[in-house]
């Protein structure tokens, strides 16, 4: 909607603008045949000056809506248009001038009505180019626009529309307060010519173009002023349209800013080398920091660092040398404008060289500064070694080049060393990058196995409606060693086990899994506890490490019986509670641990003992973490503090008592205080 | 905290092991007595006199070269131990391996 009538603007405004032009044709055609027939038209001259301003603003409005459409700001685009409009507008009448230079002094020549025809053509053309160049300044001004600027713009654009106006109060003649006006709107115009940032930015071809279109516009505008004040004094126009302060002030207006640019550009022409070199550095800067990828490699970097370098120093040859190995890969960067020969013959020259020799060798404590140095070459006369540091240590150098004799000054050096460690950033910055994908790469691995470990570990523990139980586990790391498991080997019997891999973190999480394999596979033997730990040493003697053992504990329940038979194998004592003495104590029994005798003898280090147990008594399964654990003061968790817990939480289920446990033992070792080991528990309460 | 001091007193090698021995520190505990078993004794001594915690990757060390001790007929002893570090060696069952005693007289002794 917005758009649609932003368009109908436009259109509009130049509908307008040709409809009041005709409109100003026709009444002064009508006045010129008034004239030549001696008739009294009757049309004031008030009525053409309002056309005549209708006229200014609906060019005014189509230009101000055409120009802004645009919005990037183009410089020699925006000269250019206002040259191509001066040159159509004075080219124009130059033709008229010469056609009627041509008709000498016919009948043709004082013909009034092609006469007033061309002056209106001349008049709109003229008006169009002023207008237009305005608005085309008034971009150019505001490029980089601060608020005193915009200001200052207001002011002349409210100014101008006055001067439009003006014609009403002083009927067209010249006296004071014309002059008064022109000469104030002149020296606002000079005031607004001093606004020419944009002319910098132009490359040193573009300003040899601009300087060729504000010639132009410097001569389209003069020509065309000096015409107009050949049209005053004039007795065949009958209404004078162009003795206007409204057009001789954008005439001043577009004449000092032209000439202003004009004179701004060429004495910028010396310098535009070293703000073009400049904005070249900053995007060779931009460029080193921003060159690499994750999974681009770093030879990127060094090919950039190079061409930046050579840029900045304007070398003719350059090369590189990196140190063997540091890389991660081999140099494969070519010599830039050298050949191989060349190449070795200054290599060659750069090694006799007395200041080359203190060039820093693997590691630097040190910024270091290139070196610049001087070469008996026929070739080249000058060279630069710039070292390159990464870590803190030099992985190489960079050879720069030049055909003249000490062409390398302060602020080549200092920009180059810039560049170099810039460069040196991003290398860093790219290898530490990958390493935090390649640790992220692990994490994720540590959950799989986290979650692979969790998996081993029983959901549904087995029992039946003579005993409740409920464990629980935890690790230091991602992963551990403790396992504890259940199985059933029919209606009334069931086998709890408990172990704990010495060690913790992977290596210990790949024994448990072991751990598990071996219960798993034997327990459907039926075997009694003492054989089965036999059996699982001996199993677990062929693929445990040297130094490894694992602790176990396991259980078989009878519920018709109401027996337990045991064994342990070096697993810390389970706590046994007597519901009816009101006493819990440890279990007594002696035995090896898993891994620790890797031959038959284990099995006269295995002991194997049977208890009957009643209704409301309790079992306590755990693993050395809970005993183990220490609070700041360095004490343990120890034997008797479970102990104590099980005799004043006995009455509980399994999961409060769990609860409670865990809670003291987190309570103990302190708010932020963390258990450095894996931990687990079983918690067994038989019932009716 | 570990410190592992290795003196010799001919024909006897002591290892005096001092703080506590856990799975960060259980490798240092592992080449000392590897340096010791290189001199080629046949008598080696365990002093924990100053130990005041071992967990089980340091057990795991000592139980690791019993079986080439009895292979070559070294006699390896340990002395020394607190109450509280002899109960991790008990629970174990490395007391019935290892030959423990109450002090370096004792071990000297048998």
């Amino acid at each position: 909607m917005f758009k649609a009538l932003k368009v109908n603007s436009g259109r509009l405004s130049v509908l307008l603008a040709i409809l009041v032009w005709l409109a100003l044709l026709f009444v002064d055609l009508v006045r010129v045949f008034g004239m030549v027939n001696e008739l009294e038209s009757g049309i004031r001259e008030e009525f053409t000056w309002v056309l005549e301003i209708l006229f200014f603003i609906s060019v005014y409005s189509f230009y101000n809506y055409s120009i802004n459409k645009g919005n990037q700001v183009n410089f020699l685009g925006l000269t250019w248009r206002a040259a191509s409009t001066g040159i159509f507008a004075s080219g124009f009448a130059l033709l008229v001038s010469l056609f009627y230079t041509s008709l000498g002094d016919g009948k043709l020549a004082n013909e009034p009505f092609l006469k007033n025809f061309f002056y209106h053509v001349n008049f709109a053309l003229t008006s169009i180019f002023l207008i237009s160049s305005t608005l085309l300044w008034k971009n150019l001004i505001l490029y980089q626009k601060t608020k005193r600027v915009v200001k200052q713009w207001q002011a002349f654009e409210f100014m101008l529309l006055i001067s439009m106006l003006f014609i009403f109060f002083n009927q067209n003649t010249l006296d004071y307060s014309f002059l008064f006006g022109m000469v104030l709107l002149i020296g606002f115009g000079i005031v607004l010519s001093v606004n020419l940032k944009w002319i910098p930015y132009l490359t040193f071809k573009e300003k040899w173009k601009s300087l060729l279109f504000l010639a132009i516009i410097i001569i389209a505008c003069s020509y065309l002023f000096l015409q107009l004040l050949g049209y005053s004094d004039r007795s065949e126009y009958m209404v004078n349209l162009t003795d206007n302060l409204f057009l001789v002030a954008l005439f001043s207006f577009i004449f000092t800013y032209a000439l202003f640019a004009f004179l701004v550009t060429l004495f910028n022409l010396p310098t535009s080398s070293v703000f073009e070199q400049k904005l070249t550095e900053a995007l060779s800067f931009q460029r080193l920091s921003q060159s690499i990828q994750p999974d681009e490699n770093e030879e990127k970097v060094l090919d950039i660092l190079m061409d930046s370098c050579m840029s900045a120093s304007f070398s003719d040859g350059a090369w590189l040398e990196l140190n063997g190995k540091i890389l991660e890969s081999g140099s494969n960067i070519e010599p830039r404008f050298i050949d191989k020969e060349t190449k070795e013959e200054i290599a060659k020259l750069i090694g006799q060289n007395k200041a080359s020799r203190e060039f820093p060798e693997d590691e630097i404590l040190h910024e270091i500064e290139p070196i610049p140095i001087r070469l008996e070459h026929p070739k080249f006369e000058s060279a630069l070694l710039v070292p390159l540091v990464l870590n803190k240590t030099v992985i190489g150098r960079m050879i720069l080049l030049k055909e003249v004799k000490d062409g390398f000054n302060k602020e080549m050096i200092s920009i180059i060393t810039t560049f170099v460690r810039q460069a040196s950033i991003s290398v860093e910055n790219h290898r530490l990058l990958n390493q935090a994908i390649r640790n992220e790469r692990y994490q994720e691995e540590l959950k799989i196995a986290q979650r692979v470990q969790k998996a081993l570990l029983p959901d549904n523990l087995d029992h039946n409606e003579h005993f409740e139980i409920c464990a629980f586990s935890n690790t230091a790391d991602e992963v551990g060693g403790d396992y504890y498991d259940t199985f059933q080997l029919d209606e009334n019997r069931f086998v709890l086990i408990i172990g704990d891999v010495s060690g913790k973190g992977t290596s210990a999480a790949f024994h448990m899994s072991q751990m598990k394999g071996i219960f798993q596979s034997l327990i459907q033997l039926d075997l009694s506890p003492s054989e089965f730990m036999v059996k699982a040493n001996a199993a677990l003697s062929k693929c445990l490490e040297r130094n490894h053992f694992i602790t176990a504990s396991i259980f078989i329940l009878d519920t018709s019986k109401k027996s337990v038979c045991h064994a342990r194998a070096g697993h810390v004592p389970t706590l046994f509670f007597d519901h009816k003495t009101s006493q819990s104590e440890y279990l007594g029994i002696e035995g090896l641990g898993l891994g620790i005798l890797r031959n038959k003898q284990y099995s006269n280090h295995v002991e194997e003992k049977t208890f009957h147990y009643s209704d409301g008594d309790l079992l306590v399964l755990f693993t050395d973490g809970i005993v183990e654990a220490k609070n700041d003061k360095s004490q343990q968790f120890g034997y008797e503090r479970i102990r104590n817990l099980l005799e004043v939480y006995n009455a509980l289920s399994p999961e409060e008592i769990q609860e409670k446990i865990i809670q003291s033992l987190h309570g103990f070792v302190g708010g932020d205080g963390l258990i450095d080991d894996d931990y687990s528990m079983m918690v067994v309460k038989f019932k009716e | 905290m570990l410190e592992l001091k290795h003196i010799e007193e001919s024909p006897n090698h002591i290892l005096e092991v001092q703080g506590e021995i856990d799975a960060s520190n259980s490798v240092q505990l592992d080449e000392a007595m590897q340096e010791v078993i290189r001199t080629g004794t046949k008598n080696i001594l365990v002093d924990c006199s100053g130990l005041e915690y071992i967990s089980s990757a340091g057990l795991g060390v000592f139980m690791s070269y019993l079986e080439d001790f009895k292979e070559q007929g070294i006699s390896f002893k340990i002395y020394g131990l607190s109450e509280k570090v002899f109960e991790v060696f008990k629970i174990l069952g490395l007391d019935q391996l290892i030959p423990i005693f109450t002090d370096k007289d004792a071990a000297l002794a048998s």
